[in-house]
């Protein structure tokens, strides 16, 4: 009696497990049929996988279909199911469609508008950049999407950081080497300092605009002060924060806020921070090299000023308080009119008003006679 | 200089006798309207400069170009201020040579104890009205004040002017001193000209002797009792008193 109970019991388990089993099937491909999109991964590399798997096209380039699992797999997309069809659309069957492209940066141009679907205000802003506008003017080579985020191995842009100057260093060599020899590229690739700006941080990102207009100059002297007037940010390296300010209040500083309320369009020499400091290739003022060493800064006047002298540096004070030791001219100067100017003026009104007091006494006086 | 009377009319009661006596020379009455003139200009294109960053500011100089014409006529106009400088020194220096130069002008510890003797009076300390010569000690002020505020801006304007030049002979820290000098003492001597030489001038009296040339014989004797006695022989009460001091 007690074993057959027990026998009931294993049973009932066993039909139990089948009905879920049975209902599980009617219900999963009802889901799957509604969302078709995430499960053609390993469909797809079925035949991807192939490190052979290439097409020739019109221009002669050969297309590498490989696409490779591991780096698919460690992308962006993939392990949140973003799967191939998401950005292939046009691809649904097997075989494909053919494609209709001369060249392989034809069809790189043609799918990178899959970005859009999802990122579409990045890709929208990316039609009012300096890249946009060279891709307009006829450079089919100016980036889109992937050229810099990369297609099939996607990955966070800023992981490590230095990744996002290098980026952009593989079209602009030039100004990433000297970038790298800065002390803000420097610190990037040597220590991964998450302070130091990557060009994007002054460039913009995705709308990327011409650094080379007027308008970009005289809103530059703000962009460094991004960081350099941030006392949080400077108290670590023991750098200065009343420079923008002190700049802001100079001959130079003054001409230049008054061209950008003014006249942004109107191209100015008076110096901006770049114009001493050097643009991608800053360093500390202490480094020997540096344009604004002692050693180079007369040099670096003279950039504007051809006709200075050896005692023209002497004349800088626009990151400087005064102080008697730097700027002792200015410094007694100073001091002379704090006390010159209230002397003579209040030494005046008050004569002058007692004199009126005692004009009026003197007139009551005689009235009252 | 001798007692100068007009002609006098008939005489008659209902006639009153307005008696001028002279004052400035027609050189010294120029030299003033230039002073005028020239420190107008500068003052009136000098001020947008400094206060460049206001917004008033940048309705005078609203484009490059004006900030240029502005700049240009603050030159012209110092240029004026420095010719007049040197016919004032020239002049001087010619009279000194010729044993002419009056002294009247010349600052004394007479004036300092002027200045205070008229404070104890205008606190109504002292009953005794003071007995000035030809320039009473707040004229003196006036005038050497200027003297200095002109030769403190003339010299650090061609600093301003001339940066370059100057710093290959003086260290570079003079152009932000004279920057710093140029700005700060023409406001302080257009306020101390406001406040001091528009109430002794017209406020105060209206004495316009620096464009007539005359002053009346009533503020002669008022105010500069000594010069009246000179000129006339008549002594004053005043300056009987003031003799006595």
């Amino acid at each position: 009696m007690e074993r057959f109970e027990c026998h009931r019991n294993w049973l009932a388990v066993f039909f139990a497990v089948v009905l879920i089993l049975l209902t599980s099937f009617l219900i999963i491909p009802s889901v799957r049929a509604g969302e078709p999109a995430q499960e053609t991964e390993a469909y797809c590399l079925g035949c991807h996988n192939n490190p052979d798997l290439s097409l020739e096209l019109p221009s002669g380039e050969t297309l590498s279909l490989f696409i490779s699992p591991e780096i698919l797999g460690k992308s962006i997309h993939s392990p949140l199911g973003i799967e191939c069809e998401a950005c292939h659309t046009q691809i649904t069957t097997y075989p494909h469609p053919k494609l209709d492209y001369q060249s392989r940066r034809e069809l790189a141009r043609a799918y990178y508008q899959a970005c859009q679907k999802c990122h579409s205000d990045n890709y929208t802003k990316t039609l009012d950049s300096m890249h946009a506008q060279a891709a307009n003017a006829g450079n089919l080579n100016a980036p889109i999407c992937t050229d810099c985020h990369g297609a099939h191995d996607v990955q966070k842009p800023d992981k490590p950081r230095a990744n996002i100057s290098a980026t952009c260093g593989q079209c602009h060599t030039a100004i990433f080497v000297d970038y790298k020899a800065s002390i803000h590229g420097g610190a990037l690739i040597q220590e991964d300092n998450p302070d130091v700006p990557v060009c994007t941080d002054c460039h913009g990102v995705h709308n990327i605009q011409d650094p080379r207009t007027s308008q970009f100059r005289v809103e530059s002297p703000e962009l460094c002060a991004g960081c350099h007037a941030n006392q949080e940010l400077m108290g670590k390296y023991g750098l200065s924060t009343d420079v923008y300010n002190l700049y802001n209040l100079s001959w130079h500083g003054v001409d230049i806020s008054i061209y950008k309320a003014n006249w942004p369009t109107i191209w100015h020499e008076s110096a901006v921070c770049t114009d001493c400091h050097g643009v991608h290739n800053i360093l500390a003022t202490d480094n020997p090299a540096s344009t604004v060493n002692p050693a180079n800064l007369l040099a670096t006047c003279q950039k504007c000023h051809p006709q200075a002298g050896p005692n023209w540096t002497g004349a800088w004070t626009g990151h400087n308080r005064i102080s008697l030791e730097r700027t002792p001219f200015v410094f007694y100067t100073d001091a002379f009119y704090s006390i010159f100017s209230p002397v003579v003026l209040w030494g005046s009104i008050i004569y002058v008003v007692l004199q009126i007091i005692h004009s009026l006494v003197e007139r009551v006086k005689r009235s009252l006679r | 200089m001798k007692p100068t009377t007009p002609p006098l009319p008939p005489a008659s009661e209902q006639v009153r006798t307005e008696v001028h006596l002279a004052r400035f020379k027609l050189g010294q009455r120029w030299e003033h309207a230039i002073l005028i003139l020239s420190m107008t200009v500068l003052l009136l294109t000098g001020l947008p400069q400094k206060y460049r960053t206001a917004t008033w500011s940048h309705s005078i100089l609203s484009t490059p170009e004006r900030v240029e014409l502005v700049q240009q006529i603050h030159h012209i106009a110092a240029l004026l201020l420095i010719a007049e400088v040197f016919y004032h020194l020239g002049h001087a220096i010619y009279m000194l040579a010729r044993r002419q130069l009056p002294g009247d002008m010349l600052p004394t510890w007479q004036d300092v104890r002027d200045a205070w003797q008229s404070f104890k009076y205008l606190l109504f300390l002292s009953k005794k009205k003071l007995p000035f010569g030809k320039y009473n000690f707040e004229q003196k002020f006036t005038y050497w004040f200027i003297f200095f505020t002109v030769g403190i801006m003339v010299v650090s304007g061609f600093i301003l002017w001339f940066p370059e030049v100057w710093t290959r002979f003086f260290p570079g820290g003079i152009i932000p001193a004279a920057k710093l000098a140029h700005s700060t003492e023409a406001i302080v001597a257009v306020v101390f000209i406001i406040i001091w030489h528009f109430y002794h001038v017209h406020i105060e009296r209206l004495n316009l002797s620096m464009f007539t040339g005359w002053l009346n014989a009533h503020d002669t004797r008022q105010y500069h009792p000594l010069e009246y006695q000179r000129l006339t022989g008549e002594p004053t009460e005043n300056s009987e008193t003031g003799e006595s001091q």
